[in-house]
């Protein structure tokens, strides 16, 4: 993967988000695909749910470390695991 | 006859979630005839994870079936970590299936990983570099192995899991220019070529839970993001009249 430059610009958008995503799927301390990052004025946003806390927390950090310039706001949900309530019935 | 069907997937184990599942799994007997797991039981598909997943799904009080997953090959440790689940009494599906005596009746469900490709008028074709001819073929293959499996299975209801989706119905939510890497029509061709009462999946986190076949086979995306809970239950049967379509319950009965 082409690293982020480091300057004081940076990478357009568009290659920035691309390599946050694969960043969050690739490093095997994260390997998440179901995080969207958006690119906002006052800095980058991430939404998704993911299985524990930690796991969210050592996203944010990752992203921190190689992006430590950019604001990061987390709208990271843990996924719920309690007992069903409902069920479906199919005919 | 109700045969009671609890289903989740893209559960993603590994040490800091075990234990969050157990307390639900615990009542599953209540309320369901089976567990399926629709893969992605891992984080990378390491032997030590699919520990994990054994160490939270082995020795229910109801039969466990599962494929698995992309990320469940990410570590190339497949054997390994069909072994782990095996020992612990967990029925790992590809390209295969298993009829189960349930009080309902014979619930036959086959099963295969699947894989990407893209749906009809927007997919990927067996035309061109060998990369992409390999991608297709392992479309092709998947879906071959799976309508084989379903026919194969002698049963009073049917039952298809896979990890990737059959339909683009549950993808609604996802970002359109990934639907290829989700799924692929062929799986849902090959649920359609036999008496399927119902087709579950997992795969897109933020896809969602209900849709249909071309042929009328009714597909529930059950990836855990979502269906936020530990798992769903379906009743199937044909004591039902409501007609075609699908409700819910408020009670478990």
């Amino acid at each position: 993967m082409t690293q982020h430059r480091g300057t004081s610009t940076g990478p357009p958008d568009e290659y920035l988000e691309a390599e946050i995503q694969r960043a969050l799927a690739e490093d095997p301390s994260i390997a998440e695909q179901g995080i969207t990052v958006v690119r906002r004025e006052t800095g980058l946003v991430l939404y998704g749910e993911v299985e524990s806390s930690h796991r969210r927390e050592e996203i944010l950090r990752r992203v921190a470390d190689r992006f430590p310039t950019l604001p990061v706001t987390s709208e990271i949900g843990v996924v719920r695991t309690e007992a069903p309530t409902q069920i479906e019935q199919l005919p | 006859m109700v045969i009671r069907i609890a289903a989740v997937g893209d559960v993603h184990l590994d040490e800091d979630v075990v234990g969050r599942f157990r307390p639900a799994l615990e009542e599953l007997s209540d309320c369901a005839d089976v567990l399926l797991l629709a893969g992605d039981l891992t984080r990378h598909g390491t032997e030590a994870e699919a520990r994990c997943v054994a160490q939270e799904f082995g020795g229910l009080d109801v039969p466990v079936i599962t494929v698995l997953g992309n990320h469940d090959h990410q570590c190339n440790q497949v054997p390994q970590v069909v072994k782990v689940l095996e020992d612990v009494g967990i029925t790992v599906l590809e390209g295969n299936g298993v009829v189960l005596e349930c009080t309902g009746g014979r619930l036959g469900v086959a099963g295969v990983k699947g894989f990407g490709g893209g749906f009809a008028g927007r997919c990927a074709s067996d035309f061109g570099e060998p990369e992409m001819k390999a991608f297709v073929h392992t479309t092709t293959e998947s879906a071959d192995r799976l309508a084989e499996a379903l026919l194969s299975l002698d049963c009073d209801l049917l039952v298809a899991l896979t990890h990737y989706a059959p339909v683009p119905d549950t993808l609604a939510g996802e970002p359109l220019e990934i639907y290829p890497f989700l799924g692929a029509y062929q799986l849902g061709q090959a649920i359609d070529s036999a008496p399927t009462a119902l087709a579950v999946h997992g795969h897109a986190h933020r896809g969602s839970s209900r849709g249909t076949t071309p042929g009328g086979v009714r597909v529930r995306n059950v990836a855990h993001p979502v269906i936020k809970q530990a798992y769903s239950v379906f009743h199937l049967g044909d004591h039902l009249d409501q007609g075609e379509v699908s409700r819910l319950s408020a009670s478990g009965t």
